[in-house]
């Protein structure tokens, strides 16, 4: 019994205001805003998931988790064959969707779906209460919720990090929530799970542009699930650990949190209502997408103006970005600085006039003409280019040696939450991903349960869809990568 | 670091007008030239016979005390929930030992995992300075992969205390990068920073790893570190120094399946946070490499053993509070009357979270200057049982609570090197009784003698284990270095 509440008779502290929201929301408070968005963010993220178990870090990932064990239960996307625990199933699903730096992102900055879905869906295939669609959709949305207000803590949120990799902070604590929400803790258990996955969170930035990059939504996903589990088994951290500089606000220079309001029943304003995520059109950064725009724009304005265009006749290419160290990369040798490279990602954009999933190919980045291109490329931070997702622009310009100058300028992105992707393209982009490994059945069966989620009765059956293979895939892919 | 980017163009550069902050860049650092690199050299390349006399002394106490407390910690409820989790959500794979369990295997990070909450579930475990608890975060690390490695090649004695020693090492030469990690902590639980990487460190050591994986093991390691002070005396913080073992021991077995992390991470890159997140100043050193020989670090700098379950701070306390008893009960058995006492003064450092007036669970009073003082002021010290439910909760412990003040003199600093404990006891008669501590008995200054590291060992492990077995460790881990197989060591833990 806490007796200084007893006597002082203080309200609710900050983190137990977030234990009871978590604990009391329910799907009555689902609009429809929130319930298309987030339905939205659920088939982007499998598509992008589906599509990363072809990578090398997946396969690494999935290599390790097999090791040590022997007891299977939840789906591994896009196999068949296998499963593994539901901790390892979303640490490898967790990576799988963040292997390609393709997953949504939200403002303020981090990668909200990836840290979450991997985790319920794994949850999902284990739990005797056999939760129905719409409570999986209900977790979903805690999760996102909560990542959402906790980066409302602080100012340096906002902008494009430079110390920990957001996901890492805030993903962890939103798988947490979400597990926590579809276990069907109590109040206190569930502040309780957010506690013990502070205690998980943290993950240097240094890391991005590497290949354990993807494992920071893995570990998100994973260590947020572990951390509910425990709670369920009754282990507790520090009721206060929202409320605390020693708690979350370690991972920031400044930090400022204010509760959640109390929501038994009514209307409740889900953040993913006013801010809607963006989806990417490149597995690559966020920022990489304002600059393939304007350098297609530039690349077309050019070829225009001029009769006889080349390639050879660039003389200069100037990129105007928005300052942020670990996207700026002249010279990329592996996939994963690729993506994180404003000058790789314009120079494909000209000279291929896209940019693809297929761009990111180790013989694409080793093109001598990609590498003569990269040569020519300066670039400059103007002072009213701000490194924050909603802020920010680039510029591109390219300059002939017969003299001949284009500039373009991007500064909303086709898929940008300001100009959200269409329907009809976030489908499609979901079906090429995720065709890549699961048969037509597999594909429209995934794509025809997230349409109509909330009236699902067994939220598990996504998870046999997922592993809905058409065989050949799965043989070549092991082929190839053996 | 300016200076070690002007080394060697990359030879694939394209000369053409390239822009002057791109030829910068493009210089990219080999690893022998990195902080990072430095790190993978030394873990790699580091041999048995750069341990020293004193090392091979120093670490075994290590060993022992580590084993005895984590087999006590393995009666705890934190590592009967712990032990419950892994085995409902885990396979039963029979690999790894659990501490004093003689039925129960585990996968070995979960071993790594429950042995490491056990270590630290009692707050039992070795302290260092600069601050955090070593030994903890390896050993269960080191112990769970020996055990997962086949019968015919597992580690030596020699090649164990090795490792061992190695994981102690980067711990601590990661801590000297920042004069923050001298204080008694505020932010990160130290542990969660450097525990993760020694971990990683040991673990890629016993792998053989060469340089380039055992810094992609550090690497690694980094994203999985950092957890806040918050999480202290609370049933959490044993998860700080589980999670620190397997998580390392993780890291390193990814990295020997081929995953790549930054190969920067130690090393301070403007604007792109490494390891240096976890800390407000950071001045990285290359470690030499070893070929010339290398002195330890806990050749200068020994280690602090506690000698009852509390939080480092409160060992002061408690020892001069323990001589104020010894005034007040005189020379015979005599008992401490609590209406004698009026009113009680320490003069303790400034650190929130081991001031707590009125503990309410057994994690708080040993994070409590104030239980702890009061504590010994009754009984004439602390042991194990000063935690147990019936003790927190006598009527003439919270009678001497409930006189307690605090004050922080300024020359009493949050720092393991340089705090003093001095207790104050004002009787109702008007005496003043006062007694300080500057060293208590086991710190790294007044270190415990063997017998009394043996007797704490023993009346730990005789806990969960028959004397055979306790006496059968003592001896093992005496003549770790001389052992040809560490299977001696590992099938006498349950």
């Amino acid at each position: 019994m806490n007796w200084r509440r007893f006597i002082f008779q203080t309200p609710l502290g900050i983190t137990e205001s977030f234990g009871a929201a978590i604990h009391a929301l329910s799907a009555s408070q689902l609009t429809d805003g929130v319930i298309n968005r987030s339905k939205r963010m659920m088939l982007d993220t499998l598509g992008v998931g589906l599509l990363g178990t072809r990578t090398a870090v997946f396969n690494k990932a999935l290599k390790y988790s097999q090791l040590l064990t022997s007891e299977h239960r939840s789906s591994i996307w896009g196999r068949s064959e296998i499963s593994l625990p539901p901790y390892y199933a979303a640490f490898v699903n967790g990576i799988a969707v963040h292997s390609m730096d393709f997953d949504d992102t939200w403002h303020p900055a981090t990668h909200p779906s990836g840290a979450v879905l991997p985790a319920l869906l794994a949850l999902v295939e284990t739990l005797p209460s056999r939760p129905s669609g719409l409570d999986l959709l209900l977790a979903f949305n805690v999760g996102i919720e909560v990542q959402g207000r906790l980066m409302r803590f602080s100012r340096e949120a906002y902008n494009i990090p430079e110390r920990f990799h957001p996901p890492s902070v805030v993903g962890v604590m939103g798988s947490a929530a979400a597990s926590a929400k579809l276990l069907g803790l109590s109040p206190s258990q569930c502040s309780h799970a957010l506690a013990i996955a502070a205690s998980s969170a943290g993950a240097p930035l240094a890391n991005a542009a590497t290949q354990t990059k993807p494992l920071h939504i893995g570990n998100a996903a994973r260590r947020g699930l572990e951390a509910a589990l425990l709670a369920q088994m009754g282990l507790e951290g520090n009721p206060a650990i929202l409320d605390m500089d020693s708690g979350l606000g370690v991972y920031y220079n400044d930090y400022s949190p204010s509760a959640m309001p109390v929501c038994a029943s009514g209307d409740f304003r889900w953040i993913l209502e006013d801010q809607d995520v963006a989806f990417k059109r490149i597995p690559a950064h966020l920022a990489m997408h304002w600059l393939v725009d304007a350098a297609l724009e530039a690349r077309a304005e050019l070829q225009e103006t001029a009769w006889t265009f080349d390639l050879s006749q660039i003389q200069r290419v100037t990129l105007r970005v928005p300052p942020s160290k670990y996207i700026n990369c002249p010279l990329p040798t592996t996939e994963h600085q690729a993506r994180h490279s404003f000058q790789f990602n314009a120079c494909s954009a000209l000279l291929d006039n896209k940019v693809t999933v297929a761009s990111f190919d180790q013989a694409r980045i080793n093109r001598p003409a990609l590498k003569e291109l990269l040569s020519k490329v300066e670039m400059e931070t103007p002072a009213d280019n701000q490194p924050s997702f909603d802020k920010m622009y680039c510029e591109v310009q390219i300059e002939t040696a017969q003299g001949q100058s284009c500039t373009a300028r991007c500064n909303t992105f086709y898929g940008h939450w300001r100009k959200p992707l269409s329907q009809e393209d976030l489908v499609e982009k979901f079906s090429a991903n995720a065709s890549s490994v699961l048969c037509t059945e597999g594909v429209e069966g995934v794509i025809d349960v997230v349409e109509n989620i909330e009236k699902v009765t067994e939220g598990s059956v996504l998870g046999s869809y997922l592993r809905m293979t058409s065989n050949t895939h799965e043989q070549m892919y092991l082929t190839r990568i053996l | 670091m300016l200076s070690v980017l002007q080394k060697t163009i990359r030879p694939v550069q394209v000369a053409r007008g390239v822009h002057q902050s791109a030829v910068q860049v493009l210089k990219q650092p080999g690893p022998e030239d990195t902080v990072t690199g430095s790190f993978g050299r030394f873990i790699s390349e580091i041999q048995p016979q750069h341990l020293s006399p004193v090392v091979f002394q120093r670490s075994k106490r290590m060993v022992l005390d580590s084993i005895g407390v984590g087999l006590i910690g393995s009666t705890t409820d934190v590592f009967e929930l712990a032990l419950q989790h892994c085995q409902h959500m885990y396979a039963p794979d029979y690999i790894s030992s659990v501490y004093g369990r003689r039925d129960i295997r585990l996968s070995p990070t979960l071993a790594a995992f429950v042995n490491g909450v056990a270590t630290h579930s009692m707050d039992f475990d070795d302290t260092w300075h600069p601050a955090t608890h070593p030994s903890g975060a390896v050993l269960p690390a080191v112990l769970a992969l020996s055990d997962m490695m086949p019968a015919s090649c597992k580690p030596s004695g020699l090649d164990f205390l090795l490792a061992f020693n190695v994981g102690i090492e980067i711990q601590g030469r990661l801590m000297r990068f920042s004069n923050e990690a001298r204080n008694i902590p505020k932010r990160f639980h130290p542990p969660t920073v450097v525990g993760p990487m020694g971990s990683a460190a040991a673990c890629a050591r016993i792998l053989s790893l060469n340089p380039s994986q055992c810094s992609h093991a550090l690497a690694i390691a980094a994203s999985l570190a950092g957890a806040p002070m918050a999480n202290a005396a609370t049933q959490c913080k044993p998860l700080h120094i589980g999670n620190a073992s397997r998580l390392g021991l993780e890291a390193a077995l990814l990295a020997s399946r081929g995953l790549e992390a930054s190969h920067l991470v130690l090393d301070a890159v403007a604007g792109v946070a490494g390891f240096n997140a976890f800390y407000e100043d950071y001045v990285p050193q290359p470690l030499d490499s070893p070929h010339d020989g290398h002195a330890f670090l806990l050749e200068e700098q020994d280690m602090g053993f506690k000698r009852f379950p509390a939080h480092l701070g409160m060992h002061w306390v408690a020892d001069a509070a323990a001589s104020v008893h010894k005034l007040l009960v005189g020379v015979g058995p005599g008992k401490v009357f609590t209406d004698q006492v009026q009113d009680i003064l320490l003069r303790v450092p400034l650190s929130k979270y081991i001031n707590r007036p009125f503990p309410e669970s057994e994690h708080e009073a040993r994070h409590s200057f104030q239980f702890n003082a009061c504590s010994a002021l009754l009984d004439g010290e602390v042991t194990v049982q000063s935690f147990t439910p019936a003790a927190m909760s006598r009527p003439e412990l919270h009678a001497l609570l409930s006189r307690v003040r605090l004050e922080h003199p300024h020359d009493n600093p949050a720092n393991f090197n340089l705090m003093y404990g001095e207790v104050q006891v004002t009787l109702v008669g008007g005496d003043i009784l006062r007694r300080r501590c500057d060293t208590f008995y086991g710190h790294w200054r007044n270190p415990l003698t063997i017998e009394s590291l043996r007797k704490k060992f023993r009346s730990n492990a005789e806990v969960v284990l028959p004397s055979e077995k306790v006496e059968r460790l003592v001896e093992v881990v005496d003549k770790l270095d001389r052992l040809g197989d560490c299977k001696d060591l590992l099938s006498q833990l349950q």
